[in-house]
């Protein structure tokens, strides 16, 4: 029996590479030994790629791309009709929530250990690639359930290429495919939504996992695994096979975060309003505008900077800004020590104030749209955007006179936009003074200090070569 | 300052804690009221009790589905949330010409309806999820005479109201509380409550428990399915810890003899460092 299986797996071994892949890709693949929590992520982002294409599957089977019978079929169809319908969408719903807490703690993971440096670079960019891709299926598949906030959401994204002069209105019309979001719009972004970027976001996550295990993994210490091996064995001596060792780790890490996941799905699958929008539980109405058009929770820095710009076309720039300066981490931070754990206090501060700054944004965009909220809006997204200027300030140690020209200069830019918009009589100075100590203060607070204290701009001094990204600014 | 290099770790915390606690100002000084918000009245949703339930259904049909849909419900279904049988069913909750596999819709043509109010009456299955049973509570309590309005009445919570106000018979009508505050960013008096002008055919703790039933019942309707969810997600989670506790146990088997970088079990790493 044993001798026959072993016929059909060379069998099948000699027409398609199933051992050879098992064993290059899983079973010898070295793995660093070191991985902490934050190492869980890319796992389950692979699991919740296919909760919801496997979920999806079944809500497209049952969905009706027409204005006339979307909602319905949503919310009377899928959810009272269907059998286990209701489970399905909210497996669905909450599984977009889970794909963004999971892909953002993903890329401040990298951020954070330096996973963008060389060799890494290109996988960084892919991902930066998937994050655009996903960011892109959220927003068609918000459409879908046809509910005022679906609607008008759809209506203001597509008018975002309205700013541009010219092409930006045919370029709308020929979005939509129409002079409204209607019939032809709700037709192409589901076709979008199920096929088109779900196939390209397969395609790109495969290249992205060929990234990986073309340069290995990077981990919390940085330490470059392939250089060291032991004499007789000729394995890593800091990694470990991913198969058996990685697979239970992940194993565990999957248990925990299903856990989370499903107390979300069958205890509070609306969560306040977070995962599933209350207003778009009424049905589309092109005749009546809601009170405030918003987001879902992970847009909602970007909708902060939106708003927070007073000119539409500079909104939509700054807002695309972003993507540009994720890409270019590994030409902004040239440091050659990858991990955070060997590099300076103010470092260390800069890139907590990261995500500090875009989650606070965030809950300015909770706020109503106020002018001090938008002002405020556009204080702390100058923050976000200086944590990332700062980058290059911490690539080495700077001289005094270095960092008092870096606080000058990035004061100046700061107060400028403040003059500017002064100039161009969008806000006056009594609401922009209210928030504008927040870059102000934060760009003091991240040079200043180190005029008084050198020692809080020093990374660890003498580190082994295999700890850092070898030599980039040699 | 050698000093404060080497409690840096107490600076990180305390320097975050400071920006979190600017931010929570920045928040509360930043956000003004553009409309003064009337209190909303709480109420505990209890999905078990069936009289509620039973009694909130009834008096939908008799009363709400005069102009109201409820399309996420059957009649069917009801039987068993409410634990009637068919019969029953038929005799308390059916309007004569549906037939049991029907939806809940309104008698009311569209047309019509907005020739009598201007607007078409929205189906209600979603309304808890759109508002929040705390709002709905509010609303059913809180209508006012009012004159000037087409119908007699307005509401507190929905001003400008185009319902009417179907409970005066059994509430009794209603004056306003009014206050000083803001609506669209202008001064203005806002209704911020309700106190009785004549009597109803209710007693107010009457009243109040019927609203109650009624909310339940739409709470219902805007989840049918959250008992089982319930019930389902309970053992989920009960499968899933028991599953956490077997990978962990799996785990340390299979990683205990791992030596870590630097030559610590993996355990003790993180202490050491």
């Amino acid at each position: 029996m044993n001798a026959r299986l072993r016929a059909v797996g060379a069998w099948f071994d000699q027409r398609l590479p199933i051992s050879a892949a098992w064993h290059s890709q899983v079973k010898d693949y070295p793995a660093p030994k070191n991985f902490n929590v934050w190492y869980f992520f890319g796992s389950l982002l692979l699991l919740v790629l296919v909760m919801q294409l496997a979920s999806g599957l079944f809500l497209a089977i049952h969905y009706q791309p027409n204005p006339h019978l979307a909602y319905w079929s949503v919310l009377r169809g899928i959810m009272n009709d269907t059998h286990w319908g209701w489970l399905i969408r909210y497996i669905h719903t909450t599984g977009a929530s889970a794909f963004f807490v999971l892909l953002y703690l993903h890329m401040y993971r990298g951020i954070m250990y330096g996973s963008y440096k060389k060799p890494r670079e290109l996988l960084w960019l892919i991902g930066v690639a998937i994050y655009l891709l996903l960011a892109a299926e959220a927003f068609l598949g918000y459409l879908l359930p046809w509910g005022q906030m679906s609607y008008w959401g759809a209506t203001a994204v597509v008018n975002f290429v309205t700013a541009f002069p010219v092409i930006g209105h045919p370029i709308a019309e020929w979005l939509r495919g129409s002079f409204v979001v209607g019939l032809p719009t709700i037709n192409r972004f589901f076709v979008f939504h199920i096929f088109l970027i779900p196939l390209l976001l397969l395609a790109v996550v495969l290249i992205h996992l060929i990234a990986l295990h073309q340069v290995g993994s990077n981990n919390p210490d940085g330490i470059e695994i392939h250089g060291n091996v032991n004499k007789s064995s000729g394995w890593p001596v800091d990694a470990v096979p991913f198969h058996p060792y990685y697979t239970v780790k992940d194993t565990l890490g999957v248990a925990v975060f299903l856990l989370v996941f499903f107390w979300f799905v069958f205890f509070d699958p609306h969560a306040f309003g977070l995962l599933i929008d209350n207003l778009n539980f009424s049905p589309a109405n092109a005749l009546q505008t809601p009170p405030d058009i918003h987001p879902l929770w992970y847009f909602l820095p970007y909708y902060a900077v939106l708003r927070g710009v007073p000119n539409k076309l500079d909104g939509v720039l700054a807002f695309a800004f972003v993507f540009v300066m994720l890409a270019g981490l590994p030409l902004l931070d040239r440091n050659p020590i990858r991990s955070i754990r060997y590099r300076s206090l103010l470092y260390k501060l800069n890139i907590l104030a990261m995500p500090g700054s875009f989650i606070w944004l965030g809950t300015i965009a909770f706020g109503k749209a106020t002018e001090g909220n938008m002002v405020y809006g556009l204080h702390v997204a100058e923050m976000f955007y200086l944590t990332f200027w700062l980058l290059p300030y911490f690539n080495r140690v700077r001289p005094k006179w270095a960092t008092i020209l870096w606080f000058i200069v990035l004061e100046a830019f700061v107060w400028l936009i403040d003059y500017w918009m002064f100039y161009t009589n969008a806000h006056g100075w009594d609401v922009m003074l209210r928030t504008d100590w927040i870059p102000a203060l934060y760009i003091a607070a991240m040079t200043l200090p180190a005029l008084v204290v050198p020692s809080l701009i020093h990374d660890v001094p003498k580190l082994p070569e295999r700890l850092t990204a070898g030599g980039l600014l040699h | 300052m050698p000093g404060l290099f080497r409690h840096k770790g107490w600076l990180a915390a305390g320097v975050m804690a400071a920006t979190c606690a600017l931010a929570f100002t920045g928040v509360a000084s930043a956000t003004h009221p553009a409309n003064t918000k009337p209190p909303l009245k709480h109420i505990n949703i209890n999905l078990n009790d069936t009289e509620a339930l039973r009694t909130g259904a009834v008096f939908f049909m008799h009363t709400c589905a005069a102009c109201h849909s409820l399309q996420g419900l059957r009649f069917q279904s009801l039987a068993s949330p409410l634990h009637l049988d068919d019969k029953q069913v038929e005799k308390l909750i059916m309007v004569s010409t549906r037939r049991p596999l029907d939806t809940i819709v309104s008698p009311m043509p569209e047309t019509l309806a907005k020739g009598y109010f201007g607007i078409e009456p929205p189906d209600l299955t979603d309304e808890l999820h759109l508002r929040s049973a705390d709002w709905v509570y509010t609303y059913l309590t809180s209508f006012y005479a009012d004159p000037t309005r087409p119908t007699g009445a307005n509401n507190v919570v929905f001003h400008n109201v185009a319902m009417p106000d179907v409970f005066a018979h059994l509430q009794g009508w209603q004056s306003p509380v009014m206050k000083p505050g803001f609506r669209f960013d202008k001064p203005a008096q806002i209704a911020m409550g309700v106190e009785p002008l004549t009597k109803g055919t209710m007693t107010p703790e009457q009243f109040d428990g019927l609203a109650k039933d009624l909310v339940t019942f739409l709470a219902y309707a805007a989840n049918p399915h959250q008992q089982l969810s319930q019930q389902i997600g309970f053992w989920v989670l009960i499968g899933l810890a028991i599953f956490i506790v077997l990978s962990y146990l799996i785990y340390r088997l299979y990683w205990r003899d791992i030596v870590m970088p630097h030559g610590q079990r993996w355990w003790s790493y993180w202490k050491k460092r």
